[in-house]
C-alpha cells in the first residue's frame, strides 16, 4: 500500500491534479479539463484518472475558483444585510472612489448585496463600546419576519463601532437563529473586530454571500472522496497562505475568495528556502499574466489592502501578490502617439498567438519569442507545432512602422514586455525598500524561464531558480501549507499609555480564540504554533506597521525599536524622538503540517546524452542571432553544469540561458542560474 | 491597433524600446512618491487621497503626473515648478528643497502645499521632483482654513511664496517654524512637510538610477519625447474631429453683496484643426465670498474637464500645448491677489468642468456627462469635552455624491465629485473616535437622481448629533442650492444643496450652502445632502421596468415615479418587492405630462413660491416642475436667479423634448 499527498489546482482551463508519492519521492501530474459548472466532478475526475487509490491518500488539499467565480458572476446566495439605523448604504456609498479615476463610463462593480435586501434597525453603540441604544428587539423580530418571507438564505449583520462592542450584533444573530435555524448568519465583530465600518462591513458581506457556497461545495467534495475511500480532511488553500478545513470555512469563506493565488507565491517560496535563500521573489508567468511575490527573512509579505473587485475589500490578511497583464499572449502594439507598447490585452487561449494558429493576428509576446529563436517550432515534446511563418507576418506589424528587421522588432517586443515586468519587481522590492540584489528570483509558470534570466540581469538580482515542473508549481504549492489562521483587532492606546498585562491579556484571548479553531479542524496541540504581532505608527500618521512581537510580551522596547527600523526600510525614513501608537494587534496561529521531502537525485548519466541540438537564438547582447545548445530538460543530470547560450526545453515550460549565463542543475534537480559577469559588474 | 501609425511613430529621437521603458519608469517613479506619501502622512485629508506627484524638467515643464493624482491639482504641477525657478533663478542648488502654496503664482489654494526638490546630475539642474498636499491646515483664522466670510487672503490662511526649506541639504528650522507656527497642531504639519520631503528623494533616486542606466544624454531627450509624444497623440486625437465653436454657461449660486443673481462662468469651446481653444469671457467679475478661482485651479479645471473625454492620454505638458486657455483678468476664473479663492473648489472650478462636459457631450454623444453633484466641506471646529479628552477638535466632513446620466446608462451613484474621484471620504467610525459628534446617518437619498432617460446617480445624506462640546462652531463651504445640479439633452434638475440645523423639528433651520461660524451646542443636530446627478434625455422616455426596479430598491419613491416619469406603480407587497407596472395609467399620465410640462415651466414665479409654502407643492415639484429657484431659508422665490435658471432649462432640456 502506497502513500500519497495530493494537490488540486482548479484553474478556469484546466484542473492540475498533483500526486507525490511519499514512498517512492516521485511526483506525477494528471491535467483535466476544468468543470466550472460544478468544479468538484472535475476535481474528481483528474483523481480517478491520476490511478491514486483514495484509501492510500493521506493527505488532500486543494485551491479552488468556486469563491471568485461566484463574486465575479454575482451567483450568490439571497444575503440580507442588516446595518444600524442610517448605514444600510454603507456598502454602496463604500468610500466613494473609483479606479479608473478618468474615464467617467468605467464604473465600479455594483454592490454583492443590492439596495432591495439591505434593511436597518434600531440600535446603536458609540466609539468607546457604551450601548447607546439597545437592539430594538421588536423591530428586529419584524424584520426576521420579513427576511424569512423573501426566502433569505445568509444574513450579514452589521452595526456601527461594533467592533468594541458587538453586543447588538450577537442579539441580533440570536434572533435570527432562533427563527430561522437553518440561515447562515454572520456578525462584523465575529468576521473581523477592527475599526473602519466600510472595511469591515465589506468583509462581513463577502463571507456571508460566500458562506453558503463554498461550504456546500466543500462539504459535497468531501462527500464525494470519503465515499470513493479518502478518509482524511479536505483541506482548502486560502488568500493568507494557509489551509482551513471544512470545520472552519463557514467562520472564514471570505478568504476563499480567491483560493488559488497564494499558491504558485508559497511554492516558490519553499523552493527558495530548500535553494538555501531567506529572500526570494516569486514570478509566475502565465498566458495572459503574471503573478510576482515576495518572501523576506523567510516570510511571505502580507497585505490587508486586498480584493476581488475594487471597492469591495477584503481585510484578512493576505499573501501579497501584484498581478500584471504580461503573459506569453500579451499583445504588442503602436498606439495613436507612435509608442511601441506590450499588454495588457491579451490573444488569451483563443484566439492565442498568431503562431498557434488559431486565428489570432496580432503580435503576441510568444510569436516574437518564436522569431527570435527562444521558443522551438515544438512545444509538449512535439504534441504541439508552432508555425513560425505567421509569427513572422504578426512581428512585420511592428517591424515596417519603425523601420525595423523582424528580428529587431520581435526583439523590441521582447524588451518592453521584460521592462514592464522589471517596473512591477521594482514596485514590490525597490518600492518597499527591499535591495533586489539580496534576493533570489524564482520564475515559474509556463513562460517564466523565457523572460526569467534576462529579467535578473536587469534588476541585478545574482539567481535565478527554474524549478523542476514550472507549469506546475502553484499546484506542488498547495501541499506545502500548514492550517492557519489570522486573528486580529483594532487596539489603539499610545506606546507610552500602553499596560503590558492589558496587552498581554487581549493576546492570550485572541489565541484562545485561534487554539479552538485549530482544535476544531483536529491539530493536536504541540503542532501549534502561535505568533503575535503589533501594529504601530507615529502618533498623527494613518497607516500602521505591522511588527512581530515576542510571547510572552517582556517589554515594547524591542517591538518599538523594530518599528523605527521597519519605517527607515520601508519608507528610507524614521523619527526615534516621535511619539509611537498601537493601532491593532494579530495573531496568527499555524497548525503545521508535515511538509513532503520533496525528492533529491544522486547526478546521473552525462551532459551529452542531454543535447537535442543546436539552434540559432537571437541575443542582442551577442549582436544576433547565436548558436545555442538545445538540452533536453528530463536528461539533465543532478549536478551538471553549462552555460549559455543555451535553451532547455522540457514538456511544460522553455528556460533560456543567456549568452554569459551559468547553469547549474542542483539535487531537487532545480536549473539555477547565475550571470557569470556579475563580479566585473 | 498599429495601422496607421507610420508617420508618427518615426518622429522620436529615441528607439521605441528606450522611448516606452523611460516613458514606463517616469510614471513608475512619480507613483512611487504617491505611494509613499500615502503611507507616511500626517494629514487626514492627503492620507484620503488629496495629493498629486510630479517630475518637471528643468524648465519646469511636467513631464509626468501620477496616474491617480487627483483632478483638481491636474495642470498646475509646472506652473509652481516655473515660480521657484522664477524667484531662484541661478541660485538653486543640489539638496535644496522649496515649498509653495500661493494660487496668485499658479497653485490652487493655500491648503495645498507642494514640496519641490530639484534634482542635480553632475552639479547640472535637470529636473524637479514635486509632491503636493492638502495640509489639514495652514491657519487663518477658521480651523481648516476655510474662510468663508473672508474676502481676501488674509483671513484665509498663510500664503507661502517659493522659500527655502533645505539649502545644499541643511534644514532650515527657523524658516519651518516660523511657516508652522502660524498652522494648528504644527507637529503634525512638520510631518507632513518631512514625509513630503522625503517623497521627492525617492523619485530623485529613482531618476539618478535611470541616468546612470541609459546616460544623462537619453534621460534628458525622453524628457522632451514624452511631452511631444503626449501632444502627438492628443493632436491626432482633435484631428479627427470637426472644426467647430461650442458655448454654453454655468453658475455659482450668488454673490453674497449682490443677492438674487447667478453668477456666470462663460465657456466657448473652438476646435481648430489639431488644436482647442477654451475662450472664458463672458464670466463675472470675482466675487465678494472665496469661491472665485485663481489662473491655475482655472488652467486646472479646463486641463481636467478635456482630459475626461481623453482618458487614456497621460498628463504632462504636452498636453498644455495643444490645448489654448483663455481666462479674463479679473474674473471669478482669474482671480487676482489678495481676492479671497479657497473655495474655488466648491466654486468655478466645477462649473467649468461640467460645462465643459456639457459641451463634449455634443462632440462625443457617446460619452456625454449630464452635470453632477457639487463638491461640499463640513466644518465643525471646536472643543472636546467628553471625558478623557480635553482638545480642539475638527470634525472636518465631504460626502460622495450623485454623477450625471450617460449616453447609454444611468449617471454613478454615490461616488466621490468630479474634483477628483480618487478622493475618498472618511469612516464615520474613525470620526467618532476623534471627535464629539455622533454620525445618525449616512445614507442614499430617494429620489434625489435627476429623472432622464438615464437617470443620475443618486446623492448622499449625512448628518449628526453634537454630544460633549463647547465652543463649537460650524461652516459650509458648497454650492448650487441654486444652480442646481442639471440635466442634458431633455433631462431634469436633481435637488438643491444645502445645510439644515435640526433637521425634521420644529426648530428645523436652512442655513444654506455657504456659511460660516454658526454656533453649535451639544445636542444639535444637522443634516445635508450631498445632490444627484442630472439626468440624460427626455424622462417621459425612460423605460418603466428600469423605474420599477428603481423603486423596488427605493432610489425612486412611487410618487416621484409618477411626477417626474409618468409611469404608475402599485404597491402589491412591498416586503416581497412586489409591485406592479400600471401600463395604461402610465400611458395616460404622460400624456398628461407630455402636454403640460411647458407650460408648467413658466407658471407665474409668486404662484409657484405660494403653492410651495402652502404645501400642495414641495422642493422637487418646484426645481422640476416649475424651474424656479427658492431661497429656502426664507420660502421666498428669486425672481432673477429663476429666469436665468429657466433659461438654461430651455436649452438643456424643454429644447429636446418631443
Amino acid at each position: 500500500m502506497g502513500k500519497y499527498r495530493v494537490a488540486v489546482d482548479v484553474g478556469g482551463t484546466f484542473t492540475d491534479v498533483f500526486v507525490f508519492d511519499e514512498e517512492q519521492g516521485e511526483i506525477t501530474v494528471t491535467k483535466v479539463s476544468s468543470t466550472p459548472d460544478n468544479p468538484a466532478r472535475g476535481i474528481l475526475e483528474g483523481v480517478k484518472n491520476s490511478a491514486v487509490p483514495l484509501q492510500d491518500i493521506t493527505l488532500f488539499s486543494h485551491g479552488t475558483t468556486v469563491g471568485t467565480n461566484a463574486l465575479i458572476t454575482r451567483r450568490l446566495p439571497k444575503t440580507a444585510f442588516i446595518a444600524s439605523k442610517g448605514f444600510r448604504d454603507v456598502p454602496e456609498i463604500r468610500r466613494g472612489t473609483k479606479l479608473e479615476l478618468w474615464d467617467a463610463y468605467e464604473d465600479v462593480a455594483p454592490p454583492y448585496i443590492r439596495r432591495r435586501d439591505r434593511f436597518e434597525v434600531l440600535e446603536r453603540v458609540d466609539y468607546n463600546g457604551k450601548l447607546l441604544t439597545p437592539l430594538d428587539e421588536e423591530e428586529a423580530r419584524d424584520l426576521v419576519r420579513i427576511l424569512k418571507r423573501r426566502g433569505v438564505e445568509s444574513v450579514a449583520i452589521c452595526f456601527m463601532n461594533a467592533y468594541v462592542n458587538g453586543q447588538n450584533e450577537q442579539r441580533m444573530k440570536e434572533i435570527i437563529q432562533e427563527e430561522m435555524p437553518d440561515v447562515y448568519v454572520c456578525t462584523s465583530s465575529d468576521t473581523l473586530p477592527e475599526i473602519f465600518e466600510h472595511e469591515r462591513f465589506s468583509t462581513t458581506i463577502a463571507n456571508a454571500v460566500l458562506g453558503p457556497i463554498v461550504s456546500k461545495y466543500i462539504q459535497e467534495l468531501s462527500a464525494s472522496l470519503h465515499a470513493d475511500g479518502y478518509n482524511g480532511d479536505v483541506l482548502v488553500l486560502h488568500s493568507g497562505g494557509g489551509v482551513m478545513t471544512s470545520e472552519t470555512v463557514p467562520r472564514y469563506a471570505a478568504r476563499l475568495a480567491s483560493s488559488g493565488i497564494a499558491a504558485g507565491a508559497i511554492a516558490s517560496a519553499h523552493i527558495a528556502k530548500l535553494c538555501g535563500f531567506q529572500n526570494a521573489i516569486g514570478l509566475d508567468m502565465g498566458g495572459t499574466s503574471t503573478d510576482i511575490s515576495l518572501m523576506y527573512n523567510g516570510e511571505l509579505r502580507v497585505t490587508k489592502d486586498w480584493y476581488i473587485e475594487y471597492g469591495y475589500p477584503i481585510g484578512f490578511p493576505s499573501i501579497e501578490i501584484l498581478t500584471i497583464g504580461a503573459g506569453g499572449g500579451s499583445l504588442a502594439w503602436i498606439d495613436e502617439g507612435g509608442s511601441l507598447r506590450n499588454g495588457p490585452q491579451s490573444a488569451g487561449a483563443t484566439p492565442g498567438p498568431a503562431c498557434y494558429e488559431r486565428g489570432g493576428t496580432e503580435p503576441t509576446n510568444s510569436d516574437a519569442n518564436l522569431v527570435l529563436g527562444r521558443l522551438g517550432t515544438e512545444l509538449l515534446d512535439g504534441q504541439m507545432t508552432l508555425n513560425i511563418e505567421k509569427a513572422h507576418e504578426v512581428v512585420r506589424h511592428i517591424a515596417e512602422p519603425f523601420g525595423y528587421t523582424e528580428e529587431e522588432a520581435a526583439n523590441a517586443i521582447i524588451k518592453v514586455a521584460n521592462a514592464n515586468m522589471c517596473d512591477a519587481l521594482r514596485l514590490i522590492s525597490v518600492r518597499r525598500g527591499y535591495d533586489p540584489r539580496d534576493f533570489a528570483l524564482v520564475v515559474f509558470g509556463g513562460a517564466g524561464a523565457l523572460h526569467g534570466a534576462h529579467l535578473a540581469k536587469e534588476m541585478e538580482i545574482p539567481t535565478v531558480i527554474v524549478p523542476p515542473h514550472p507549469g506546475i508549481t502553484s499546484a506542488m504549492g498547495c501541499l506545502l501549507v500548514d492550517v492557519r489562521h489570522d486573528i486580529s483587532k483594532t487596539y489603539l492606546v499610545n506606546v507610552k499609555e500602553a499596560s503590558l498585562d492589558e496587552l498581554e491579556k487581549e493576546y492570550i484571548n485572541m489565541e484562545v480564540e485561534a487554539a479552538e479553531l485549530l482544535a476544531e479542524e483536529g491539530v493536536a496541540d504541540d503542532h501549534i504554533e502561535l505568533t503575535r504581532y503589533i501594529d504601530m505608527r507615529y502618533m498623527g500618521q494613518w497607516r500602521s506597521l505591522s511588527i512581530p512581537i515576542s510571547r510572552p510580551i517582556q517589554s515594547l522596547e524591542e517591538a518599538l525599536e523594530q518599528f523605527h527600523k521597519e519605517h527607515e526600510r520601508e519608507f528610507a525614513f524614521s523619527n526615534p524622538e516621535q511619539g509611537v501608537e498601537i493601532y491593532g494587534m494579530r495573531v496568527t496561529a499555524t497548525g503545521v503540517v508535515p511538509k513532503p521531502d520533496l525528492p533529491t537525485s544522486e547526478p546521473e548519466g552525462r551532459l551529452e546524452d542531454a543535447i537535442k541540438g543546436t539552434r540559432n537564438v537571437y541575443f542582442e547582447e551577442s549582436g544576433g542571432f547565436t548558436e545555442s545548445t538545445v538540452y533536453n530538460r528530463s536528461l539533465l543530470p543532478v549536478g551538471s553544469l553549462f552555460t549559455g547560450p543555451a535553451i532547455v526545453e522540457q514538456l511544460d515550460s522553455t528556460v533560456v540561458v543567456p549568452p554569459g549565463f551559468i547553469a547549474e542543475v542542483d539535487a531537487y534537480k532545480n536549473l539555477i542560474l547565475t550571470y557569470k559577469d556579475k563580479e566585473e559588474k | 491597433m498599429s495601422q496607421h501609425t507610420q508617420s508618427q511613430s518615426i518622429a522620436t529621437r529615441l528607439d521605441p524600446v528606450t522611448f516606452e521603458v523611460l516613458k514606463n519608469a517616469f510614471v513608475n517613479l512619480v507613483d512611487q512618491m504617491s505611494e509613499q506619501i500615502l503611507r507616511t502622512c500626517y494629514s487626514f485629508v492627503i492620507y484620503s487621497r488629496d495629493f498629486s506627484s510630479a517630475i518637471c524638467d528643468a524648465q519646469g515643464n511636467t513631464i509626468m503626473q501620477g496616474t491617480q493624482d487627483i483632478s483638481v491639482h491636474v495642470g498646475t504641477l509646472h506652473l509652481t515648478a516655473k515660480a521657484v525657478l522664477e524667484d531662484f533663478g541661478d541660485d538653486i542648488h543640489p539638496g535644496d528643497v522649496f515649498l509653495v502654496n500661493d494660487p496668485y503664482r499658479g497653485g490652487t489654494h493655500f491648503c495645498d502645499v507642494r514640496i519641490i526638490r530639484p534634482v542635480f546630475y553632475n552639479d547640472q539642474l535637470i529636473a524637479f521632483m514635486q509632491s503636493n498636499g492638502h495640509w489639514a491646515d495652514v491657519g487663518g483664522t477658521v480651523p481648516g482654513s476655510f474662510n468663508v466670510q473672508s474676502k481676501d487672503h488674509y483671513g484665509e490662511g498663510m500664503r507661502i511664496p517659493p522659500v527655502r526649506l533645505w539649502s545644499q541639504g541643511r534644514y532650515l528650522s527657523d524658516v519651518a517654524n516660523l511657516m508652522v507656527s502660524n498652522m494648528r497642531v504644527p507637529e503634525e504639519r512638520l510631518g507632513d512637510l518631512r514625509a513630503q520631503s522625503e517623497a521627492t528623494k525617492v523619485g530623485e533616486a529613482q531618476l539618478v538610477r535611470l541616468i546612470e542606466k541609459y546616460g544623462l544624454k537619453t534621460v534628458l531627450t525622453a524628457f522632451e519625447e514624452v511631452q511631444n509624444y503626449v501632444e502627438r497623440l492628443g493632436r491626432s486625437r482633435i484631428a479627427e474631429l470637426p472644426n467647430g465653436t461650442w458655448e454654453t454657461t454655468d453658475y455659482i449660486d450668488m454673490d453674497p453683496e449682490i443677492g438674487d443673481q447667478l453668477i456666470p462662468i462663460n465657456v466657448r469651446m473652438t476646435i481648430q484643426d489639431d488644436e482647442i481653444y477654451y475662450d472664458l469671457n463672458g464670466s463675472h467679475p470675482y466675487i465678494s465670498c472665496f469661491l472665485n478661482s485663481g489662473f491655475g485651479a482655472s488652467f486646472s479645471a479646463v486641463i481636467s474637464g478635456t482630459k475626461t473625454f481623453f482618458p487614456d492620454i497621460p498628463l504632462n505638458s504636452g498636453f498644455y500645448r495643444f490645448v489654448h486657455v483663455e481666462l479674463p483678468e479679473n474674473s471669478v476664473v482669474n482671480a487676482p491677489w489678495p481676492v479671497a479663492v479657497t473655495g474655488f473648489c466648491s466654486g468655478a472650478y466645477e462649473k467649468i468642468m461640467n460645462a465643459i462636459f456639457e459641451l463634449w457631450s455634443e462632440i462625443m454623444p457617446e460619452r456625454a456627462l449630464a452635470c453632477s453633484f457639487n463638491l461640499e466641506y463640513l466644518l465643525i471646529g471646536g472643543w472636546d469635552r467628553r471625558p478623557g479628552y480635553d482638545n480642539y477638535f475638527m470634525w472636518y466632513d465631504w460626502m460622495a455624491g450623485g454623477h450625471g446620466g450617460r449616453a447609454h446608462k444611468d449617471g454613478a451613484n454615490a461616488l466621490s465629485p468630479v474634483f477628483g474621484v480618487g478622493l475618498s471620504i472618511q469612516p464615520c467610525e474613525g470620526q467618532e473616535r476623534l471627535s464629539p459628534v455622533i454620525t445618525t446617518h449616512h445614507e442614499i437619498v430617494t429620489d434625489s437622481a435627476g429623472p432622464g432617460k438615464f437617470r443620475g446617480g443618486a446623492g448622499v445624506r449625512k448628518g449628526g448629533i453634537l454630544t460633549e462640546c463647547e465652543n463649537t462652531v460650524m461652516s459650509y463651504c458648497c454650492d448650487r442650492s441654486r444652480s442646481v445640479t442639471w440635466g442634458i439633452q431633455g433631462g431634469l434638475p436633481s435637488l438643491p444643496h444645502g445645510a439644515k440645523l435640526h433637521p425634521d423639528t420644529e426648530d428645523e433651520r436652512f442655513l444654506g450652502t455657504i456659511f460660516s461660524n454658526v454656533p453649535l451646542k451639544p445636542g444639535t443636530s444637522f443634516d445635508r445632502p450631498s445632490a444627484g446627478g442630472g439626468g440624460l434625455g427626455d424622462p417621459l422616455e425612460r423605460d418603466p421596468r428600469l423605474v420599477l426596479e428603481d423603486v423596488i430598491d427605493g432610489y425612486v419613491s412611487i410618487e416621484r415615479a409618477q411626477k417626474d416619469y409618468g409611469v404608475i406603480i402599485k404597491e402589491i407587497d412591498r416586503e416581497i418587492d412586489l409591485f406592479e407596472i400600471d401600463k395604461e395609467a402610465t400611458q395616460q399620465e404622460r400624456e398628461y405630462i407630455r402636454t403640460h410640462r411647458r407650460g408648467w415651466l413658466e407658471e407665474d414665479i409668486e404662484s409657484v413660491e405660494a403653492r410651495y409654502n402652502s404645501g400642495e407643492i414641495d422642493a422637487l415639484d418646484v426645481i422640476r416642475r416649475h424651474g424656479v429657484i427658492i431661497d429656502y431659508a426664507t420660502g421666498k422665490a428669486l425672481p432673477v436667479s429663476t429666469e436665468q435658471y429657466r433659461t438654461t432649462l430651455h436649452k438643456r432640456t424643454l429644447a429636446y423634448w418631443s
